[in-house]
């Protein structure tokens, strides 16, 4: 039976605004080809919405009521003062930077040129001049791929193409800054790609931010694919904080060699609705992941960690600890899946996911689901869900601290214990900074 | 000056009064052990001057100073001297201890009307205390009290209370789970504090304590009330007699 689907307001007006954008997203024929193709593929689809498995919790087609026009003004101003205030505590983070200004590439606010180490470039430059078939490569819908992704392709205008040369090891990161600006509403698609060739080593931060007093009515599509090749090793780490009412749709689509290691680490916070997918392919023996994050919702805020790792091969091991603090009406989602293939004998996997509930009308979800079809393996997973113990309050009071500061004595202690995962001390400085600035105290301890 | 009207306390979720008028002074310089059966109300006589929630004072008064306390935060009646050794100190974890410390110190100097401590001066202050009572600082760097042995936990009590310098001492059971070498270390720390300004509620169940911490006055906790104050010696009495008259009295 074909029965017609009533589009929503919204998936209308993505086919809209796709028209309206078309002519001026860059790229050559066969990009426009794809882009077409894939604004097709989702008129099917159509916005992800409960009933699929995967989006049971995070329903865009009830949530994204509307669809702002895509950002395609390249020329916002932006100052390198101003990008110094839209960093906050990462400014602080000695790094390489690129950096995208809406969703376009401002070559003068950042210094990659002499990263050693990395080879680095702007997709949307890249898109200008590039072959057919490096074109076709770059704006392509990663396999299996879900309307997101499939919008990205659509949309995509810029990101960062990087590369990490065999057996290079970079010792200082690169952060790929995402900044926000300008007062009107927008929507914004980006693309990254990551590939660390055999035996070389690096650590890459992806960074989404925003200056302050920037339109708060945004929306953003950010795909990031990343390779990790023979002995390789990526520290990976993704940073939203925004204000509270943006849409922040992200997907990371892993794929790694014999011996990898890859660490990732997402921190969320003022994200209005977010989706933080993120895929995991071990096709290589001996493969490492560790993937950990820190959310912190409050108001009506949502936040959607949504994890899949395939232990494709044997002897590889995963790890996953995510730490939520959900305040007022703040929601958190935390779906995390691990497929052992029949031939993955001795695969170590461990999840664990935590709550920490601040308010009656806070929200987790959690499901973890493990597909184990080899039979040598050791897969773990947990939820907790906890409040804050009156006990410790009590015990910190008597010491003399106010119940404030209590209060976020213990919040900062809960998250802390996933920061903790990040490697880079300067990261690890600043997030806690963040963690604290959202606990409304000062930061300067 | 501590004084204890007549105090009487009830739990806050529950029709049962603990403490059943209660009188009690304590001035300053002086110590006081407490003594009294399991389930007399130590703990909750401990609590209620500390402030903690789940108790409610029906009747009499608590003056530290001359000042009334009982409507005071738990963090308020701290800032005017008065500290908790817990019975079973709580573990945070994730908090280092001297993140902790340094929390509460610069908290408790703030309302005190000090300046905040910089942190090489905490630090500095933190090597000194730990030195003159023989405690090894180290263990501050780990999350406070995170698997600490019993012992241990103990001696971050003291650390804590001689840092924080407080004026009204109340210490729950210290002595409960200590070996003979950490209740030497605990009490060399309570008699390193003591001086003229500081007031000493020791609370504990055992005699035993009271060799090293030698009280002015003891007074016998049974049935929500005391029962009964003596010098040194009653300690030593209640060691061979036990409580047995005390509870029969309270029967
Ligand atoms: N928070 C509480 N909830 C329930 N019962 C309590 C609580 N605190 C104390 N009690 C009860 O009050 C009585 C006195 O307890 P406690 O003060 O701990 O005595 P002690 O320290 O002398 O052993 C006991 O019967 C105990 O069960
Ligand atoms: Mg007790």
């Amino acid at each position: 039976m074909n029965v017609a689907v009533m589009k929503t307001k919204a998936e209308q007006a993505i086919s809209e605004s796709f028209e309206a954008a078309a002519e001026k997203l860059p790229g050559t024929d066969v990009v426009r080809e794809r882009r077409a193709q894939a604004i097709g593929a989702f008129s099917s689809l159509g916005l992800p919405h409960r009933r699929i498995e995967e989006w049971k919790y995070t329903d865009l087609r009830a949530n994204v009521k509307e669809i702002f026009p895509a950002a395609l003004d390249d020329a916002m101003p932006l100052t390198i003062a101003e990008l110094i205030v839209a960093l906050g505590p990462l400014a602080h983070v000695d790094a390489h930077r690129i950096v995208f200004v809406n969703g376009h590439h401002r070559a003068g606010l950042g210094d990659f040129a002499d990263a050693a180490g990395f080879e680095v470039a702007a997709l949307g430059e890249l898109l200008a001049t590039a072959t057919e078939d490096v074109s076709a490569d770059l704006v392509s819908t990663p396999e299996g791929g879900d309307a997101v992704e499939t919008l990205n392709t659509a949309f995509v205008t810029d990101g960062a193409v990087v590369r990490v040369t065999e057996g290079a090891s970079a010792s200082k990161p690169l952060l790929i800054v995402f900044v926000r600006t300008g007062g009107s509403a927008s929507s914004v698609a980006v693309r990254n790609f990551v590939t660390v060739e055999d035996g070389a080593s690096a650590t890459v931060i992806e960074a989404h931010v925003v200056l302050p007093g920037a339109a708060q009515d945004a929306q953003l599509n950010a795909l990031t694919e990343v390779t990790v090749g023979n002995n390789a090793a990526l520290h990976h780490a993704k940073v939203a904080v925004d204000e509270g009412k943006a849409l922040h749709l992200t997907s990371c689509d892993v794929t790694l060699s014999a011996d990898a290691t890859y660490r990732n680490f997402q921190f969320s916070a003022g994200l209005g609705l977010a989706r933080n997918g993120l895929n995991v392919i071990f096709e290589g023996e001996g493969g490492k992941i560790d993937l950990s994050g820190g959310y912190l919702a409050r108001r009506a805020e949502h936040i959607d960690t949504t994890l899949v790792v395939d232990h494709a091969v044997p002897r590889c091991e995963s790890r996953e600890l995510f730490k939520g603090v959900l305040e007022d009406h703040g929601r958190g989602v935390f779906q995390g899946k691990i497929i052992v293939r029949p031939d993955a004998q001795k695969t170590d996997g461990k999840q664990m996911s935590q709550a920490l509930m601040l308010s009656e009308d806070a929200e987790f979800d959690s499901k973890p689901e493990l597909e184990i079809y080899a039979d040598d393996v050791v897969c773990g997973h947990g939820t907790t869900v906890a409040e804050l113990d009156p006990d410790l309050l009590f015990y910190c009071r008597s010491r003399g601290i106010p119940e404030k500061e209590a209060r976020a004595l213990m919040i900062e202690s809960f998250i802390g214990e996933a920061i903790e995962k990040v490697e880079n001390e300067q990261l690890r400085g600043a997030l806690a900074s963040y963690a604290t600035q959202w606990l409304g105290r000062s930061s300067g301890r | 000056m501590l004084e204890i009207k007549n105090l009487h306390v009830k739990l806050a979720d529950e029709d049962r009064e603990i403490l059943k008028g209660l009188s009690l002074t304590v001035p300053k310089g002086e110590v006081h052990a407490i003594m009294g059966p399991n389930g007399s109300g130590k703990s909750t006589l401990a609590y209620v001057l500390a402030g903690r929630d789940g108790y409610e004072v029906t009747d009499g008064d608590i003056l530290w100073n001359g000042e009334s306390i009982i409507d005071m935060e738990p963090d308020e009646r701290a800032a005017k001297g008065v500290f908790l050794a817990f019975q079973y100190p709580m573990e945070i974890p994730g908090v280092a201890g001297l993140t902790f410390l340094r929390t509460a110190l610069n908290a408790v100097r703030k309302k005190r009307g000090e300046a905040e401590l910089t942190t090489p001066a905490f630090l500095k202050l933190v090597k000194e205390k730990g030195q003159k009572l023989n405690i090894d600082v180290d263990m501050l760097k780990r999350p406070v009290n995170v698997g600490f042995s019993g012992g241990e936990k103990k001696r971050s009590e003291i650390l804590q209370m001689a840092l924080l310098e407080p004026t009204l001492c109340v210490l729950d059971e210290t002595d409960s789970g200590l070996d003979i070498d950490a209740l030497r270390v605990v009490s060399e720390g309570v008699n390193a504090l003591r001086d003229k300004e500081r007031a000493f509620v020791v609370i504990t169940h055992y005699q035993r304590l009271l060799n090293y911490i030698v009280p002015d006055k003891v007074h016998v906790l049974a049935d929500g009330r005391i029962q009964k104050t003596g010098g040194k010696e009653l300690a030593l009495e209640l060691e061979k007699s036990g409580y047995a008259e005390y509870t029969h009295k309270a029967a």
